[in-house]
């Protein structure tokens, strides 16, 4: 396969799990600004595990997606209580405390002569692993993609379950969730964790794909970015967020005719979408519609 | 269909973690300078060999970029690099989509395979390296 088609779907499937991140808390009801700063951690503890401890990567990434929904866990806690326009500054602020910290972070060690580890500002440099373990581009690619439909399954058992119709209930009314004697906050707590958890996996996979992270990456744009994602394709299903991927980095960005001009015709898109269809393109209605029609 | 996906995940991982030969690290220099055409700029790549800092000759070298600010978004397509006259010496023509920061992304294959990233400053008349410590107002010393 071509190594820019190798890349370009990688990049999709790594951005996916930020974009799911942002639907986990959509679903809840809850917008949220600041998931790049759990794909950070998730990032820099991977990367960590793997470059200076020696761990192997799956342990690293499992340590990445633990140390993402643990801090997703401890900011949820005090901020779910927050809703609306407070939740989503209070998650922004949050993001840009923790990428201020990456920017503070030093932890270097020397490996092989040389000084590895985070540098600041300067960033992470030599997250070598899949170089020294001869993994392929391509073997890495199928491992994205086996994650991804992992969490994929995993989201649509969710769907099914009697905790994913939870879910659905707070997003739509917390208050009478509430008054049916759902667990409210305990119930958001849990799906910040989950949705920090994933993006700590994508950051994780982001850090070895690439082999050199730094705080800039995690600014707001990223955060923005996963939550039009959910947006777009719609909150219907778990497919919604991916398909917005897939519209912004597999068809505005490869399509070479749309360079440059990428970034107003996403926006754009947002704003129509928004304005036609505010739950996106695969919301509620034609997800039923859809599956009317497969059943058929 | 659920332990169908873990046991293919545990051998993907299995076949990641095989081989855990070590590999020969690469440094590079990068210098770009604009080639006439907007947003074209020809970049000459220094490969060393990161410990004894010996070029690298004789490596399939292509040369891509991400934006920092914006990683994943912009997939500027890679370009095979062509040897230069001297050894460790590599030329490339490098089309962007916009000025500023890159994350200039060189991926070696061949007798040495590895991926070295250099943060460079696009500007219309110019391409300079950035050291992000050093690029932030506040933080000139």
């Amino acid at each position: 396969m071509d190594d820019y088609l190798v890349g370009v779907l990688s990049n999709i499937g790594i951005i996916s799990f930020v974009a799911l991140s942002a639907y986990l808390l959509l679903l809840t009801g809850e917008i949220s600004f600041g998931q790049q700063a759990f794909f950070a951690i998730g990032a820099y503890a991977a990367g960590i595990a793997t470059a200076l401890w020696g761990w192997p990567l799956s342990a690293a990434l499992g340590w990445g997606a633990a140390t993402a929904g643990a801090a997703a866990i401890l900011v949820g806690i005090p901020t779910l209580r927050l809703h609306g326009l407070y939740f989503a500054i209070a998650t922004l602020a949050f993001a840009e405390m923790v990428r201020l910290l990456f920017e503070l972070f030093r932890y270097q060690l020397t490996i092989d002569g040389e000084l590895v580890g985070p540098n600041g500002s300067d960033g992470f440099r030599g997250i070598r692993y899949i170089f020294e373990n001869d993994v392929s581009s391509l073997q890495f690619l199928v491992l994205i993609y086996l994650l991804l439909i992992i969490a994929l399954v995993a989201f649509m058992l969710l769907e099914r379950s009697r905790l994913g119709v939870t879910f659905r209930m707070i997003g739509e009314d917390a208050t009478l969730a509430e008054l049916n004697g759902v667990a409210v906050a305990r119930i958001k707590v849990l799906a910040a964790g989950l949705a920090g958890a994933l993006a700590g996996i994508g950051g994780g996979l982001y850090a070895h794909l690439t082999t050199y992270v730094e705080p800039r990456i995690f600014d707001v744009m990223l955060g923005v970015h996963s939550l039009a994602y959910g947006l777009i394709g719609g909150l219907g299903t778990a497919l919604g967020p991916l398909l917005g991927v897939v519209i912004d980095i597999g068809l505005l960005e490869s399509v070479r005719v749309f360079a440059g001009y990428r970034m107003i015709i996403f926006g754009g898109l947002v704003a129509v979408l928004l304005i036609v269809r505010p739950r996106g393109l695969l919301d509620e209605r034609a997800v039923h519609y859809l599956s009317r029609v497969w059943r058929r | 269909m659920l332990r169908l996906l873990f046991a293919g995940l545990i051998a993907a991982v299995c076949l990641a973690e095989a081989a855990a030969a070590q590999s020969m690290r690469a440094k590079a220099d990068v210098e770009c300078k604009p080639a006439g055409e907007l947003l074209h700029y020809d970049c000459v790549i220094k490969l060393m060999n990161a410990r004894t800092s010996e070029p690298l000759a004789g490596v399939t070298l292509m040369v891509g970029a991400d934006m920092p600010s914006m990683p994943m978004m912009h997939n500027v397509r890679p370009v095979k690099a062509a040897p230069g006259a001297d050894s460790g010496i590599y030329q490339a023509r490098l089309v962007l989509e916009m000025h500023g920061d890159w994350a200039v992304q060189l991926n070696l294959s061949g007798p040495v395979r590895d991926r070295v990233v250099a943060n460079i400053r696009f500007d219309p008349d110019r391409a300079t390296p950035v050291v992000p410590s050093r690029a932030r107002p506040g933080h000139k010393h």
